[in-house]
């Protein structure tokens, strides 16, 4: 997984996916070694989802997002 | 087609305006609009999505109905009963159709009830009530907005909703009165507003409790309709029932209360969710250390492993010497066998010729037979240049197998004998 994943909830399901894959023991070494290392890519990409939305509620008006878009237009 | 008359216009106008008085006695319910009091009477329009009568009553009969101060004004839903009727003009003043009202009511819960199921009856057959149940609402959103009431308690439950489930992403507000009819135009284009920005993932609509009339902006057909459309989620949090307001039908998600609100717009336990993450994060950590001790014990099992396969491929190349020495032995014999054949015939045929009546001649025959069965020998060839391989024990190495099979070999030459060691066990190019 190279990619960044579609979102919060992709991420986490494909993180519970790799978790049932190496609890049933049927990844090969091989196997197992690519999914842990794409497991914790998730979980890191996760965790900084979770850092996004826990330093400090914000509270704009509509306006003041507005003034933020226009000065930053290459966002979204 | 000829058509009948001319008629005077003004007998006509009359004829019209007796027409219509017969028609029978109505309620038309709708709201007020275009409020205004003369003298002698007061107009106003009955109007809804789809369509509006202008209506009249007189002074007195307005004010023998005794409404509550103020309740008889724009926006509000009122209840008129009357029938139609037509202003005939005269030579100076113009003629003018209008719903004579001589009863005029608030409209109450139940004709508000009767006109709510018709509409939620209407978008319902038009399936505007799955549009945004089908839309894909994010676990874990970073910005959402809201519409509500600047004062009010929906907005400050909404945020301790908010921080209760862990979440400190960024709230737009976008401010607009709640209050009945009138509010709903300034409500849609709030949502519209919020919803164009592309930051926001998510749009809760939140109003406290209040009558049926109070929230009947978020009844109103246009909003409705406009929140259908919308891509973005909306989440509506209107009063404290359930599915009193149309509002609640058309959004992704309808909750009774802000704080239900707040969980429908960030549906993940931020608190509960960090703490998942880190039970993931170890299982993996725990699963990579057993994966490479486990491939530390495979790589201890193919070291060891070499030994073994040499001692099986050094077993199985010795037999295979052994099968092909046997059969390059079985066929030296066999041409051994052929080429004594060869000698023998050409012998005889020599003492043939030799035995022949003439003695020069007979001497002559032999020399040819010596000659040519010199030819056959072996240290004839050896004589041309050619060698002949021979093992250990003197006898010929007729194949490249077997000269593998033997390692050492001896080379006869013409002059005598030298030893070789075979040291490669390619196929030659």
């Amino acid at each position: 997984m190279s990619e960044k994943p579609e979102s919060y909830e992709a991420a986490v399901e494909r993180l519970e996916q790799i978790i049932d894959r190496l609890d049933s023991g049927q990844a090969g070494l091989r196997e197992t070694l690519e999914l842990c290392r794409e497991g914790r890519e998730l979980v890191t990409y996760c965790s900084a989802e979770l850092d996004a939305v826990s330093e400090g509620l914000e509270e704009l008006q509509l306006d003041e997002l507005a003034a933020r878009l226009e000065a930053a237009p290459s966002e979204g | 087609m000829e058509l009948p008359g001319p008629f005077a216009v003004g007998r006509y106008a009359k004829t019209l305006r007796d027409e219509l008085r017969k028609r029978a006695r109505v309620q038309l319910i709708g709201e007020v609009t275009g409020l205004r009091h003369t003298q002698k009477q007061t107009y106003f329009e009955l109007r809804d999505a789809d369509g509006a009568v202008p209506c009249t009553i007189w002074a007195n009969e307005l004010a023998a109905l005794d409404l509550p101060e103020g309740a008889l004004r724009d926006g509000a839903e009122f209840v008129a009963g009357g029938g139609p009727d037509y202003f005939t003009g005269s030579a100076t003043s113009s003629p003018a159709f209008s719903f004579r009202v001589t009863d005029l009511r608030l409209a109450g819960e139940g004709d508000l009830l009767a006109r709510l199921e018709a509409l939620r009856k209407q978008l319902r057959a038009e399936g505007l009530f799955e549009l945004q149940r089908q839309l894909a609402r994010p676990r874990l959103p970073k910005t959402i907005g809201v519409v509500t009431a600047e004062s009010g308690a929906a907005r400050r439950d909404l945020i301790a909703g908010l921080r209760r489930r862990g979440w400190a992403g960024t709230v737009v507000w976008a401010f607009a009165p709640v209050q009945d009819r009138r509010a709903a135009p300034a409500i849609a284009a709030a949502i519209q507003e919020l919803a164009a920005a592309p930051a926001v993932e998510a749009i809760v609509v939140t109003r406290g409790g209040g009558s049926l009339a109070d929230l009947w902006a978020f009844c109103d057909e246009t909003l409705c309709r406009t929140v259908a459309m919308l891509r973005v989620p909306v989440i509506s949090a209107v009063g404290h029932e359930r599915d009193s307001t149309l509002i609640d039908d058309v959004a992704a998600v309808a909750c009774s209360t802000p704080t239900h609100a707040a969980e429908a717009a960030v549906p993940l336990d931020c608190l509960a969710a960090r703490g998942a993450l880190t039970r993931s994060a170890a299982a993996l950590q725990r699963v990579g250390e057993g994966a490479v001790e486990a491939r530390s014990r495979h790589l201890v099992a193919l070291a060891r492993g070499p030994a073994r396969a040499l001692r099986r491929e050094r077993a199985t190349l010795n037999q295979k010497t052994r099968e092909v020495r046997a059969a390059s032995d079985r066929g030296l014999a066999e041409r051994r066998a052929f080429q004594r054949r060869i000698a023998s015939a050409v012998l005889a045929r020599a003492a043939r010729r030799a035995a022949g009546p003439e003695a020069q001649g007979r001497r002559e025959a032999l020399r040819r037979a010596e000659v040519a069965f010199r030819a056959h020998e072996p240290e004839r060839t050896l004589e041309r240049g050619y060698a002949l391989a021979e093992d250990a024990a003197g006898e010929p190495v007729a194949s490249a197998a077997a000269a593998r099979g033997a390692g050492r070999v001896r080379l006869r030459f013409a002059d005598g004998r030298v030893g070789a060691r075979i040291d490669e066990d390619g196929s030659e190019g």
